[in-house]
């Protein structure tokens, strides 16, 4: 064996192996081929998952902005899932600028958007009703005169502006609450069953009957409804809590 | 199996590398994405390519998978490419490193059908004898080159066979010259092994 073998065999491994091949185009056609199919599939994946991802993040973002559960209860409604007058299952739509805009603040004078605080030397029904919260007691006050985008027949609607009146205008909660209770009765799926809900628990909590205060609140705090209402729902169970 | 070899003359543009800002736009291209670019890239490295391919495994039909396997990779790839070689010698490194397992599979073929007897040569020539010695050394390299490891196989093709410099071949493999020169050494040291047991002398 010498080294010229070696250079021999390489040379002819060199010259058998030129890269030359008939089957160059072909391979050609396959690369393209593979090419073209890679294309598709990404196009196909992101055609599939923008979507996907756009859906996630508006939904997200709408859960997170609390129309949630009013989104929820609308469609429960639709679909004939609404529960018992304990459990509401058609809820106002967009909530009212009014109700976006409460706040805590004194009991203003004529119309307030925003329930005072428990206090016993503004409130005179505190005063008989012990519990001292430190949480201030917010209730909902809807727009009197709903939009007429949002003009689904209310059953109660009379019933809901006396509760309205009571509660807001004259501050008696003492009316307002059979009056709550009278709207939640005749329209317990109505467009303001969930905020005529709210209000009745703000009537417990004004009028001393934490017990019951409690158990209306409970289901607002414990998220049953989404992100309605829950914080001040939190805030006032701690505040009735022994 | 019988291996369908076609010889060719290539013309002498078809191994020659484009000019360097030619690769760059081509690179640019393939970055980009633009399916043009890879039929540009194999038209203008297909030979290249599969020279190498086919001197590595041994096997015109591996070495065509393999090809398909280097160009269908080179749009990723690219994002790699610095520009320090040419795109040609990009092409090589990304072979070498698709290469493992085609060689390791045409080399278990070779093996299979090692005892069964090879087809006669169809090839009609001025020099049957000539031709027949030439093919008949390199099957028994290619047969020799099944023995080693990997990186002592592709050391000895792309310095042997393909005659790159170490300093080339270091840059395609991605380990210092003097690795590639131990790894040459230690190859041919068992090649001519190889050769003398096969009863070539």
């Amino acid at each position: 064996m010498t080294e010229d073998l070696l250079k021999a065999a390489t040379s002819a491994l060199r010259e058998e192996h030129s890269g030359e091949d008939a089957g160059a185009n072909f391979t050609r056609a396959r690369v393209m081929a593979s090419m073209h199919n890679t294309r598709e599939r990404s196009r196909k994946r992101w055609v599939l998952v923008l979507p996907i991802a756009a859906t996630f993040a508006a939904a997200t973002a709408f859960a997170t902005s609390g129309r949630m559960p009013a989104l929820v209860q609308s469609v429960a409604a639709v679909f004939g899932l609404a529960q018992g007058t304990e459990q509401p299952a058609e809820l106002p739509t967009k909530p009212s600028k009014a109700q976006r805009r409460v706040h805590v603040a004194p009991k203003p004078a004529p119309a307030p958007v925003t329930e005072p605080t428990l206090e016993p030397s503004v409130e005179p029904v505190a005063a008989e009703a012990p519990p001292p919260p430190t949480a201030a007691v917010t209730a909902v006050r809807p727009a009197l005169n709903p939009a007429p985008s949002s003009a689904l027949p209310d059953p109660g609607h009379a019933l809901y502006l006396e509760a309205h009146r009571a509660h807001f205008e004259r501050g008696d909660f003492a009316r307002a609450l059979p009056a709550w209770e009278d709207y939640l009765r005749k329209a317990p799926n109505g467009r303001f069953s969930l905020e005529a809900r709210y209000n009745r628990a703000v009537c417990l909590v004004r009028l001393g009957r934490s017990a019951d205060a409690r158990s209306a609140l409970l289901p607002f705090a414990g998220g049953r409804f989404g992100g309605y209402r829950r914080n001040e729902a939190t805030a006032l169970l701690d505040s009735l809590a022994p | 199996m019988g291996y369908s070899v076609t010889y060719l003359v290539l013309a002498p543009s078809a191994l020659q590398a484009p000019a360097v800002e030619e690769d760059e736009s081509l690179v640019e291209r393939l970055r980009r994405g633009e399916p043009t670019a890879v039929g540009e890239a194999y038209d203008h490295h297909h030979a290249a390519v599969r020279a190498f391919a086919q001197r590595l495994v041994g096997e015109a039909a591996t070495a065509e998978d393999l090809v398909h396997e280097v160009f269908v990779a080179l749009p990723r790839a690219s994002r790699n490419f610095r520009g320090e070689s040419s795109l040609r010698t990009f092409l090589i490194s990304i072979a070498v490193h698709h290469a493992h397992h085609h060689v390791r599979s045409a080399t278990r073929r070779r093996a299979a059908f090692s005892r069964l007897e090879r087809e006669p040569s169809a090839e009609v020539s001025a020099d049957p004898e000539a031709i027949a010695r030439r093919k008949e050394l390199a099957q028994a390299l290619t047969r020799a080159l099944d023995t080693l490891p990997i990186d002592q196989r592709v050391a000895f093709v792309l310095c042997e066979v393909e005659e790159r410099s170490s300093r080339d071949v270091a840059e395609i493999v991605g380990v210092p010259e003097g690795t590639v020169r131990t790894r040459l050494f230690h190859a041919k040291r068992k090649l001519r092994e190889e050769l003398e047991r096969e009863g070539f002398r």
